[in-house]
């Protein structure tokens, strides 16, 4: 298997916080890795630090064996490393296709052609549900929607690895199980790799292959999802130390 | 490749083109007055179009402008002063030191949003003053007198050319991959990085094009004024006029620099004949009641409200 984005020894500190502390982990070419820890673990830090939003205190971060930490966002894009947003931030002026075609035009495909970007834009929008909101304001979409189109922008990208933060929050459990399922088949078709991040277990455990665990910015556990979920330390980081000691 | 056709480029520029040709056709029979009139309005459409690109197009709101107007003035004034240049000449030096300026600053500026951009461009509009009275090769605070001739038809043809080129490029700045990844920084500037913008160099070459057009439309106004005073020059009033034209024309569009130019410089015309300085009341009163009521300015409301124009006008 080849180790696409290697995270190695990862600091981040704000200040006298120190948000993440020597985070290693690898994601392979076309898997899913699952990012989980209870609130303030330094999930999002960890993926603003890949995706050229903050630089790493210490520690450093390839793609294919090139270092890209520290490069500026853009660049990151370039390389072919998207990010959703957690709260998402469409482009509320402008409508749910032209959204998607600033992805296409200034990704890591840089299709020039305006028609061909707007092209691109309306079938990423089908892919992901959205066909019918092409030409929709994007303010007017709802908070599903909004997520959905987050994930077009990035797959519009020509991203080869999505940082993806929270999709699957803040969703209805009939809006959960479409969007785990709709997930699923696009990560099947396309091949990309992606790293989730999510608080939302049961969405987590379905879609990723691994899955790292954080706490207090400290990777606390890895492994196979159903293994990690028995891991005692892992319970305790969730439900807190008496529910991680054996019963008695 | 697509072939280029008149009618793919939209009514609006074409309008804005059988304008210009209009006035291009009929300066040489224009009375005096009129085209005195008509040369000043080009010269405030052309500083209208100037601050479009960067406060328009990205909405940062450059209060300090009248820097590159002031910079064009004084190329000029050196150019035709010190140096002999023919002023078209002149007017192109001082496009050119704006074009260098804008970048030099800009690099720094634009690392700022919102008030502190707006702030920190107002700072180098007064730097440049303080600095412009101690260069005694500019007149200090004497300004240079310039001893050029009256040629009506010479400044119309200049600003006529330099408008129409602006008219161009904003076009196909917004018609084109540019104006997306502009219309983004716009509305999300964090967010556009996220999806490969480069928004640092974009909004870069946008304040470099809006110093370049100030300074060249600075240039034919002090050519048509035969000299430059700093106390003029660098005046807050000129900066406020150019926010004021876009914000009622309509902020990022194609037409309404030219909107918003003919109802600022006409209804100051007007009222200046009214009582002197009444004109700044009125063009205030303007601008707030557009900002209030009609956020998006002529061009803006005129779509909102009038499906009709939708496809018409941009």
């Amino acid at each position: 298997m080849k180790r696409a984005l290697a995270v190695s020894n990862v600091h981040k500190s704000f200040g006298g916080v120190r948000a993440v502390r020597g985070v290693s982990l690898a994601l392979e070419e076309g898997h899913v890795l699952g990012l989980i820890g209870p609130n303030g673990s330094g999930k999002t830090t960890l993926l603003n630090l890949i995706a050229g939003l903050a630089k790493p205190s210490k520690g450093e971060i390839t793609l294919d064996g090139r270092r890209i930490d520290g490069l500026a966002p853009h660049r990151i894009v370039a390389a072919g490393i998207a990010k959703t947003h957690q709260i998402p931030r469409p482009f509320l002026s402008m409508t749910g296709r032209e959204n998607v075609a600033v992805a296409a035009l200034y990704g890591s495909n840089e299709t020039r052609d305006l028609p061909e970007a707007m092209e691109t834009a309306g079938r990423v929008l089908g892919l992901v549900g959205l066909a019918g909101k092409e030409d929709v304001a994007s303010s007017s979409l709802t908070v599903q929607q909004r997520k959905r189109l987050e994930f077009a922008r990035v797959l519009a990208t020509g991203a080869r690895i999505l940082l993806l933060d929270e999709i699957f929050a803040g969703l209805s459990q009939d809006e959960l199980r479409d969007a785990v399922a709709l997930f699923a088949r696009l990560q099947g078709e396309l091949g990309f790799g992606a790293l989730v991040v999510e608080h939302v277990m049961r969405a987590v455990l379905t879609v990723s292959q691994h899955v790292v665990v954080m706490e207090e910015g400290s990777k606390i556990a890895e492994g196979p999802p159903q293994e990690v979920v028995q891991n005692p330390a892992v319970i305790e980081a969730y439900l807190g130390p008496e529910a991680g000691r054996a019963p008695p | 490749m697509r072939r280029l056709s008149l009618r793919a480029l939209g009514p609006t520029l074409l309008g804005i083109l059988a304008f210009l040709g209009v006035l291009a056709a009929v300066a040489g029979w224009m009375p005096l007055v009129l085209l005195t009139l008509v040369i000043n309005l080009l010269i405030f459409a052309a500083l209208a179009y100037s601050i479009n690109f960067i406060t328009g197009l990205t909405g940062y709101v450059s209060f300090g402008h009248v820097l590159f107007m002031a910079v064009g003035g004084y190329g000029l004034a050196y150019g035709v002063g010190t140096l002999h240049w023919h002023p078209v000449a002149g007017v192109a030096l001082g496009a050119l030191v704006s074009l260098a300026l804008a970048l030099g600053i800009g690099a720094v500026t634009l690392r700022f949003r919102g008030v502190y951009f707006a702030i920190a461009s107002q700072v180098t509009a007064l730097a440049g003053f303080y600095i412009v009275l101690e260069i005694q090769e500019l007149g200090g605070g004497q300004g240079i007198v310039l001893n050029v001739g009256f040629e009506p038809i010479a400044w119309f043809y200049t600003i006529w050319v330099i408008l129409a080129i602006e008219v161009g490029i904003t076009y196909w700045i917004t018609h084109g991959r540019l104006g997306y990844g502009i219309r983004s920084i716009r509305a999300d500037e964090d967010a556009a990085k996220t999806l490969g913008v480069h928004a640092a160099a974009l909004k870069l070459v946008l304040f470099a094009i809006s110093g370049l057009f100030a300074g060249a439309a600075g240039g034919v106004y002090y050519w048509q004024g035969s000299g430059i005073f700093p106390n003029d020059a660098f005046s807050l009033t000129f900066s406020l006029i150019m926010l004021a034209m876009i914000v009622i024309g309509g902020l990022g569009t194609l037409l309404g620099p030219l909107f918003g130019a003919l109802a600022v410089y006409l209804s100051s015309q007007y009222f200046l004949t009214v009582l002197i300085g009444f004109e700044f009341v009125i063009i205030g009163l303007l601008v707030i009641v557009i900002a209030l009521f009609l956020p998006e300015g002529i061009v803006g409301t005129l779509r909102k409200y009038v499906p009709e124009l939708r496809g018409l006008i941009e």
